[in-house]
């Protein structure tokens, strides 16, 4: 990123934020395809500025948007043709809602510009939502929880070394996107502070790795290992800890009991992991995991 | 949805299954409309535009990364990119379909509104805090309603060039402010 001079930045930090032309959104599009330090810039831009997203109001766009996205990404139609001649057609697939009726854009009110304040931007905020039919405070949350920790600190205290909880969860994904259990583990060592929070969704049995202490010694890698009972030895889920923040599904080939009665445990390994799928070092942090949010 | 299950989705998505796609459509289509309605102002503009951040979606899935960003935004960022290069490039959107200025954010603001702010917001927001108050709303007109340097212009009534160096300049010191 050194090589980039300032007129390269601010005409990154003027992509993302929209005020270019349209000759020089080309030009910036141009250089991203050639130069990965300056999309990078660019991106760290988006995201930067992304954030102020969250107090844009959601509105609800038509049903028929999402019909003309499947067709365009070539999704096969999921129901089968019934055999009834005169059947009436079949139901479309779990549609989006309707949309509001003429989902109106909804403008802020206009203030006198010398009492602009940020309680106004958020007064005004609090009035898209009201109107809106989804609240931002969704993505609100969601972009609290990534910056925070995904779950709440207060959480970790208590949370350590409760009594494995077996849940049998009965995986039946629902067809309209409904919160599922959420599992937490919290990897750590001897009750010291936590090195890693593992999430995983019940439903999907994807499991995602907070990393919020422990950085590997230079040359070495983590690598989280589930152990259960019911395996002869331990099987690894690959390297975690390279980045705050890792998202596998290797999960979905144990069952949902193993999952929630296993140990997961971190062993210390060659960088890149264990070469041969054995670990290679004793456990250095380790937790069991307990449901954090219920199934509704 | 919680970033993880968005995360996870996406992860899916990468991979064709378009059950999860389905899921996160659902989960984020709202947000992303708003978010280019308020740019496009138009409804038939506005579902054009989601339709292919959609499709772009489905098709770059596998590049999204979570250490660079949050799910939302990487998809936010998409869909507003489309919306401004359709405005762009559609010059006869015409300056009467302005919307009132939005006013910003210099003052402390109160508690509670703060509360509903994420700590990345409210730096944010506090950068932009810093500048003169004209180039504050200059910032967020320009980040909210999409609006080109001539747009802002003329809601300023100031030359396209002087806008063009307050953008600039503005934007450097919001990157020295958050320390980018």
């Amino acid at each position: 990123m050194m090589a980039h001079s300032e007129d390269d930045i601010a005409l990154a930090a003027e992509y993302a934020l929209g005020t270019l032309d349209a000759d020089e959104r080309a030009q910036v599009e141009t250089m991203m395809s050639r130069d990965k330090d300056f999309t990078a810039i660019v991106a760290a831009w988006e995201y930067k500025l992304g954030i102020l997203n969250q107090m844009v109001g959601s509105i609800e766009p038509p049903a028929e948007v999402w019909d003309k996205i499947k067709t365009a990404v070539g999704h096969a139609e999921p129901q089968p043709p019934l055999l009834l001649p005169d059947a009436a057609p079949p139901p479309p697939p779990p549609p989006p809602p309707p949309p509001p009726a003429a989902a109106a854009v909804v403008e802020p009110a206009a203030a006198p510009a010398d009492t602009s304040n940020v309680i106004r931007l958020s007064a005004q905020a609090r009035r898209w939502r009201r109107v809106a039919t989804f609240t931002t405070a969704i993505a609100a949350a969601l972009v609290a929880m990534i910056a925070v920790g995904v779950y709440q600190p207060d959480l970790l205290p208590d949370a350590i070394r409760p009594k494995p909880r077996v849940q049998v969860v009965e995986v039946k994904p629902p067809a309209v996107p409904a919160p599922s259990a959420q599992y937490v583990a919290v990897l750590q060592k001897d009750g010291g502070s936590p090195a890693f929070i593992l999430t995983v969704d019940a439903a999907t049995k994807n499991f995602t790795v907070r990393k919020v202490g422990a950085a590997a010694e230079p040359g070495k890698s983590f690598e989280l290992w589930l152990i259960s009972d019911k395996l002869p030895r331990p099987r690894s889920l690959g390297v975690i800890g390279g980045a705050d923040f890792t998202a596998r599904p290797v999960l979905s080939s144990y069952d949902t009991d193993t999952i929630n009665t296993a140990t997961y445990a971190v062993t210390v390994e060659q960088a890149g992991g264990s070469p041969d799928g054995n670990p290679h070092s004793a456990p250095v942090f380790t937790g069991k995991l307990i449901e954090s949010v219920p199934s509704r | 949805m919680t970033p993880a299950e968005l995360v996870w989705l996406i992860a899916a998505v990468a991979k064709g299954d378009e059950a999860a796609f389905e899921r996160l459509y659902v989960a984020t289509r709202a947000k992303l409309f708003g978010v280019v309605l308020r740019i496009l102002r138009r409804q038939d503009l506005a579902e054009e535009v989601i339709q292919e951040a959609y499709v772009k979606i489905w098709n770059s899935a596998g590049q999204f990364n979570p250490s660079l960003s949050s799910p939302i935004t990487w998809m936010a960022s998409i869909a507003r990119n489309r919306a401004i290069d359709v405005v762009r490039k559609r010059t006869e959107v015409s300056i009467e379909e302005e919307p009132a200025a939005m006013e910003v954010a210099a003052d402390t603001p109160d508690p509670l509104a703060r509360r509903e702010m994420t700590e990345e917001l409210k730096r944010l927001l506090e950068c932009v805090g810093r500048l003169e108050p004209d180039r504050q709303k200059l910032v967020l007109l320009a980040y909210y309603n999409g609006w080109s340097r001539e747009q802002l212009a003329a809601k300023f009534e100031t030359p396209v060039n002087t806008v063009k160096t307050w953008l600039r300049r503005s934007m450097l010191d919001i990157r020295e402010c958050l320390g980018l």
